[in-house]
């Protein structure tokens, strides 16, 4: 899971999964022998630069969940932690440096080395 | 007589000695120190514990209940926040116990990273009492004053005269060391211990012992102005517990050595002013961040200073405001 620099135009009052991610989403849920999923997408204290991703497959929505849908997979974000996903956009990358979640996330001011955690 | 003997002579009629009985409590017996102003925080919730590890430089997963850690908590710069003593209760349920004065910053800086955390902080240092018991008979004198035996990094919660009393132990500072947190007021158990053979040492005595024995203090060691590394706190990071807040920071400092100054005891004449820079010729030396009052028991002032690394080999002669002062 890395921190692309923002490259996307995405509304702020959304996240965005791509098309791939939502692939991947779907083929993780179907290993796990999921028939309805979504895929959870928050933001916890911890790491290098204070905030850390959080990606899980869930099967349901919590009650205080935003909800979300981007091809075909719904995407749930605690309202708590979407004041820091606003208009990022996940993505998967599978290249040669690195494969994974990537996101691009317009309120990053700072990442760490590995991408898994921000500062605001 | 040249002017800063006679400087010396004049000072030292007005000045105060280390008090022997105390001092020797805290190296030989069992001292009482009691906070002024202590900062105890109560931590509760099933994500708490999980939180502060992924927060701060000490593995915390393994602090069972019945168990105690001190860690440093620093900001994503890794800088100093603060450093506190992490006791497991009960189940779900933590003490945060901190030498800092600003319990208000600590609680800011944990309730900023808290998003989805099940965890809540309650502050306590108004209405809870801070003691804590130094010396190597420590252990000792509690057996025989509350019929209590803790061991290192232990826990211990007890019903004293119907006020619930925790004890925990800390092996971080080099020194035998008990926190006793207690609503206030301490219904009679600083008498038990006296009773038992403790002495109560005042706070400039505590000071002494701090500095001599070079265990770093809130906001003058350690702070905002300083790294975990250099503020003598290595001890308390885990180099490979993984990320928490400042560890890439701290992790390049370590790695590629690049901490510039460390936390020093100077022996002079005269005290030194907190504060003022030392210097040797036209060079930079460092800054005073802890000098004592009192006069130790062979005369000597010692103070802590944070000494760039050239001029930290024993016996450097450094100078601060005119005063010479020796690094021990």
């Amino acid at each position: 899971m890395t921190t692309m620099s923002p490259q996307y135009s995405v509304p702020i009052n959304t996240i965005e999964i791509t098309e791939k991610a939502a692939s991947k989403v779907r083929q993780f849920a179907a290993e796990k022998g999921m028939e309805e999923f979504g895929l959870r997408v928050a933001v916890k204290g911890g790491g290098c630069s204070g905030l850390t991703y959080v990606l899980e497959i869930v099967d349901g929505p919590e009650d205080d969940d935003k909800l979300i849908e981007h091809h075909g997979v719904e995407v749930y974000v605690p309202k708590k932690a979407f004041v820091f996903l606003a208009g990022t956009v996940l993505d998967f990358s599978d290249g040669l440096n690195g494969k994974g979640f990537e996101f691009a996330n317009p309120n990053a001011a700072k990442t760490c080395g590995c991408g898994t955690s921000f500062s605001v | 007589m040249r002017g800063i003997d006679f400087l010396y002579a004049v000072f030292n009629q007005f000045m105060f000695d280390a008090n022997h009985n105390q001092l020797n409590a805290f190296e030989k017996g069992c001292a009482i120190v009691r906070w002024v102003k202590p900062t105890i925080i109560k931590m509760i919730g099933t994500d708490a514990l999980d939180l502060l590890h992924r927060l701060t430089t000490k593995e915390l997963l393994t602090v069972d209940v019945g168990s105690a850690r001190r860690t440093v908590l620093t900001s994503n710069r890794g800088r100093v926040i603060d450093v506190f003593v992490v006791a497991h209760v009960i189940e779900n349920t933590l003490l945060i116990i901190s030498d800092s004065e600003d319990p208000a910053r600590t609680i800011s800086a944990i309730d900023f990273f808290t998003i989805i955390e099940d965890s809540e902080l309650k502050d306590l240092s108004d209405s809870h009492t801070r003691i804590s018991l130094v010396g190597p008979k420590t252990r000792e004198i509690m057996a025989s004053a509350l019929g209590l035996n803790i061991d290192s990094d232990e826990v211990i919660n007890l019903d004293y005269s119907g006020s619930q009393v925790t004890f925990s132990s800390d092996t971080s500072r080099g020194v035998s060391w008990v926190d006793v947190v207690l609503r206030s007021p301490e219904v009679g158990l600083v008498s038990a211990l006296l009773s038992a053979g403790a002495v109560e040492a005042d706070g400039d005595n505590f000071e002494l012992f701090r500095i001599s024995r070079e265990i770093p203090g809130w906001d003058r060691e350690y702070g905002d102005h300083a790294n975990p590394i250099e503020s003598g706190l290595y001890s308390l990071i885990d180099f490979d517990k993984g990320c928490y807040v400042g560890q890439e920071v701290i992790a390049r400092l370590d790695t590629y050595d690049k901490v510039k100054r460390s936390v020093k005891v100077l022996e002079s004449k005269l005290p030194l002013a907190k504060g003022s820079k030392l210097t040797s010729g036209s060079k930079l030396a460092g800054i005073v961040t802890s000098p004592s009052s009192l006069a130790s028991l062979d005369g000597r002032y010692l103070s802590l200073a944070l000494v760039r690394k050239a001029f930290c080999k024993t016996a450097s002669v450094v100078d601060s405001q005119g005063i010479s002062a020796v690094v021990r």
